[in-house]
């Protein structure tokens, strides 16, 4: 693999590899939780604490564990991480832990952190796994933060819990519905490859 | 000597898109005009709205993604006439228009345009509705012919038990395009001799939803339901003829559409008789809509000449 | 002779007769004969090798004279249409486009044959084993417009035997009355004809295969048909491509021909009328191919069914109907579904050419393209079964293999889907480009 700087570690997960619009990965929380800006924010980091711990532990075990047993060795990890960030969240913040329900334990099986495992904290030192868990995990919260967002917007007609849209405003339920999830997040998909189709454009002119 | 060279063949039918979106349009019009009749002028702001809404939607979509502006096949103005139709005439205006967008842009546009959208646009749109805006889109009000200065609202025909005469004249609650049978079997058929449509999609959808109401929708057990009552009440007459019959999202063989067709009539009965709606139309027509590219995929027309294996 | 209950084949179109009139300006018009100043006879008017020049420029030539020789089996002579001097031998533009060695002669009226020529006298008697060469050296090809060679036709590969022999005179092509005339005037020729290729492939069976839009032909034939051995006539519905290969074998003997495989594997051996009658021609008077009957319709001011001298230039088809009657804007050699444009009105009339169709600037106004809306019109009217708008798709993106998978081989090419499409996609256009592409890449 070639060395790649420190910043650009980072950077890959929130821009280049953004897990959820670029490489489409952890679908499942995705569409589900981001009902709410709020939602999409304690998700978000949730998933960013467990995915740098786990990227950290792995890293540092990446000569001990053998190879043929890995993925049982990485959810070991992982598992430990979720449950810690279970309870913590059920004590301090109860009221977020009680709107997640079932996906902060689900976080076990999100493919962003066991990608990020398999194919970069097994082959890379403490440190770069450490920035690539911030970044991804930083790039995962964004991408949620933004669809719940737009999804409570027009969907409740608030934003954190803040009214935006007046009280005429008569919400357009769908979008909080799962419906609202699969079109928010083909819409914005769909903007983003259109975006980076004009840059990629633009750098070849 | 400046001749044109060019492909056979030379002569064509002379059918075109917009021909035959212009009438399916027309066979609407008997429906739009005994809905706005029965609703009174709303309705017909209704109507007027939906089109224009679609018209200038896809207009302007055009314009913005620069591609060729086609709004002059009439297929927009269509949808926005079919959807204007599937609405209660106590919906706010901006419900329309706002479906209208949607069934232009989400559904249409985004996956190609004209025959690119894998679902009915009026009826996804309409789908989408009733999912953000329930209040609204489920007040069905008695039309003002029977009942001019006391109009309230009431539970859809489905639930109400109606004379088959009231059923079949309109003179029932519902949406503003599906109350009169007449007006639809009227546009079905003017779509029948202008070719635009064959019988077999109505004609087996709706056979279909009365075999089935008849099989299991009474309350004494099998074989006690009103098959008539099912056919003539709700959405049922008008999806089978305006909605299912969609070139685009329906299959493109007789046999595809045979199954297509039965499919939707069993899933109005099911939805009606099992499910928490009462009214099936949109969903079952939509789920079959999914279904079609399968369809084409596994049922093609006979091949001339195939050697056929044998078994 | 008994008639046969009207049969059809699966999908194909009504196509509609506005344009040029279609066939009612010339569905009266009696054959007439007309001889011009010169004619150009091309090497090249059957599908296969092109005949070589066997005269030379000053020569003098007669009716019927051989010019041009056949080389390999599969190609076919010619012979000169007119008597004359040969004044050039030349390269000429023709149809497509397509440069071709052309005989030129300048004919002097004098209608004089050449001598030798020596029939068999009657069909009936002819040794069926000399039927087949004296077709062959009358340089016959199939007269429907594929121009196949007829002796190869008539000679079925070892281990088939062919049974029936369908005399195809659907004439379902737009604006072409040539065969429906020439029923009506030369029965008795085209029965012979299809009597010397009965005897000469051994078929019991013939079947004079008509569309009911030409119950005028049915009846002249049946009566004509009258205690001719094995000769029956069968009415089909009015339909295009009625007058397909395997259209009108499915319609009159209810088979199909596999798919990739010839009417002979089934049997069966279908023949155009004209061919028919210039069979009769070849094995009676051992008269040679030398002229063909042609439609000339649409803007010209007397639309007419000439006889006209292989080799006659399209311009002096014209002449013979007083000309133009609108500026014309389209030339179309064949009917209206089939045909190919003419570049230009220089081209000569070959042994397939049966019509010539003007149309006006208002006809020939090109139309763009729109999006397919799957209204699935193309799917019903495919007469070979296809998703005509599937294998659309697939040439879009260029996928030839999906294309060959979705059968566009088995295209006739018969025009229907783009007939029948209301967004006018140029559906036929691209398979006949997609067929050719993939014919290339098999051969290499």
């Amino acid at each position: 693999m070639p060395k790649r700087s420190m910043s650009s570690v980072f950077l890959n997960g929130i821009v280049t590899e953004n897990p959820t619009f670029r490489l489409v990965l952890g679908l499942c929380p995705t569409l589900a939780v981001t009902t709410s800006a709020i939602n999409g924010v304690g998700m978000g980091l949730a998933a960013t604490v467990v995915l740098i711990g786990s990227n950290v532990v792995i890293s540092l075990l990446r000569n001990i564990i053998p190879n043929k047993v890995r993925i049982p060795a990485f959810i070991v990890v992982i598992c430990t991480f979720v449950t810690l960030i279970q309870m913590l969240m059920q004590a301090f913040v109860y009221e977020l832990y009680e709107s997640l329900g079932l996906f902060i334990p689900l976080i076990v099986v999100n493919c962003i952190i066991l990608a990020r495992a398999e194919a970069f904290a097994c082959k890379n030192g403490v440190l770069a796994s450490a920035l690539d868990g911030i970044g991804m995990g930083v790039g995962f919260t964004i991408a949620l933060t933004l669809i719940a967002a737009i999804r409570e917007l027009i969907g409740n007609g608030t934003v954190f819990g803040l009214n935006l849209l007046g009280d005429a405003y008569e919400p357009m339920l769908i979008m909080i519905l799962p419906a609202g999830g699969f079109i928010t997040l083909g819409l914005l998909l769909g903007i983003i490859n259109k975006l980076t189709e004009v840059t990629a454009g633009k750098k070849e002119a | 000597m400046k001749l044109t060279v060019s492909t056979a063949p030379h002569v064509h039918s002379h059918n075109s898109t917009r021909r035959i979106m212009l009438d399916v349009i027309i066979a609407l019009l008997p429906a739009a005009g005994v809905g706005i009749y029965l609703f009174g002028y709303m309705a017909g702001l209704h109507v007027l709205i939906g089109m224009g809404a679609a018209v200038l939607v896809e207009y302007l979509w055009q314009k913005l993604t620069k591609q060729a502006v086609r709004v002059n096949d009439f297929s927009a103005a269509l949808t926005g006439l079919l959807l204007a139709l599937n609405m209660p005439v106590d919906a706010p205006l901006w419900v329309t228009a706002m479906g209208s967008v949607v069934a232009i842009i989400l559904v249409k546009q985004l996956f190609g345009g004209i025959g690119g959208n894998f679902l009915n646009p009026a009826l996804a749109a309409r789908a989408l509705l009733v999912a953000s805006w329930p209040a609204h889109m489920t007040a069905f009000t008695a039309p003002t012919y029977f009942a001019a200065t006391d109009a309230v609202s009431s539970a859809t025909p489905l639930v109400t038990q109606y004379g088959y005469m009231e059923l079949f004249m309109g003179r029932i609650p519902g949406t503003i395009g599906e109350v009169c049978k007449l007006a639809i079997i009227v546009g079905f058929l003017y779509l029948l001799i202008r070719g635009v449509i064959t019988w077999h999609i109505p004609v087996l959808l709706l056979g279909t939803l009365a075999f089935c109401t008849w099989l299991f929708g009474g309350t004494d057990g099998a074989f006690t339901g009103d098959p008539l009552y099912a056919v003539l009440s709700g959405g049922a007459m008008f999806g089978a003829v305006f909605m299912a019959t969609d070139y685009t999202t329906s299959p493109m063989t007789i046999k595809g559409e045979v199954i297509y067709a039965i499919g939707c009539g069993l899933l109005i009965a099911l939805i009606r008789e099992f499910g928490s709606y009462t009214e099936g139309v949109t969903y079952a027509i939509l789920i079959m809509n999914i279904v079609t590219p399968l369809l084409d995929k596994y049922i093609g027309p006979n091949l001339y000449g195939e050697v056929k294996k044998r078994a | 002779m008994f008639c046969l209950p009207k049969s059809s084949f699966r999908g194909g179109v009504h196509p509609l007769h506005d344009i040029g009139g279609g066939k009612l300006p010339t569905r009266a018009e009696p054959i007439r004969a007309y001889s011009p100043d010169t004619v150009a006879i091309p090497m090249a008017m059957h599908l296969g090798a092109p005949a070589v020049p066997i005269v030379n420029k000053g020569d003098r030539v007669k009716i019927g004279q051989l010019i041009g020789e056949a080389q390999h089996p599969r190609s076919l002579a010619v012979h000169a249409s007119v008597s004359g001097e040969v004044i050039a031998i030349e390269q000429r533009m023709q149809l497509g486009a397509n440069p071709a060695l052309c005989v030129v002669i300048r004919n002097d009226f004098a209608d004089e044959w050449v001598d030798g020529l020596k029939g068999y006298g009657n069909v009936e008697e002819a040794d069926p084993a000399l039927i087949v060469p004296a077709i062959r050296d009358a340089g016959i090809c199939g007269m429907g417009g594929a121009t196949f060679p007829t002796h190869v036709k008539l000679t079925p590969p070892p281990g088939k035997q062919c049974n029936t022999v369908i005399l195809n005179a659907a004439e379902c092509e737009t604006h072409m009355t040539c065969d429906h005339r020439l029923m009506l005037e030369r029965p008795v020729k085209i029965i012979d004809g299809l009597r010397a290729a009965m005897r000469a492939v051994g078929a019991a069976r013939g079947v004079i295969a008509i569309e009911d839009n030409k119950p005028d032909a049915a009846k002249r034939m049946s009566e004509t048909a009258r205690g001719r051995k094995g000769v029956e006539v069968a009415m089909l519905r009015t339909k295009y491509p009625q007058g397909s290969e395997k259209q009108i074998i499915k319609a009159v003997t209810n088979r199909e021909v596999p798919s990739g495989g010839l009417p002979i594997d089934i049997g069966v051996i279908v023949i155009n009328v004209a061919t028919a009658a210039a069979i009769a021609d070849a094995v009676i008077d051992g008269r040679p191919l030398i002229s063909r009957i042609t439609t000339v319709t649409g803007h010209v001011k007397v639309p007419s069914n000439l006889e006209l001298p292989i080799g006659t230039v399209v311009q002096d088809a014209i002449t013979a109907c007083d000309g133009y009657s609108d500026a014309p804007a389209k030339i179309i050699m064949g009917g209206g579904m089939t045909g190919f444009c003419a570049h230009d009105d220089s081209i000569s009339i070959a042994k397939g050419s049966g019509g010539i169709v003007v149309l006006n600037e208002r006809e020939a106004a090109l139309v763009d393209e729109a999006p397919c809306i799957r209204c699935a019109r193309c799917v019903s009217t495919c007469p070979a079964g296809l998703n005509p708008y599937l294998i659309r798709r697939m040439c879009d993106r260029d996928d030839m293999d999906g294309a060959e998978q979705e059968h566009v081989m088995d295209c006739l090419l018969c025009g229907c889907c783009s007939y029948i499409c209301p967004a006018h996609r140029f559906l036929t256009a691209t398979f006949k480009i997609t067929k050719e592409r993939i014919a290339q890449s098999r051969r290499k």
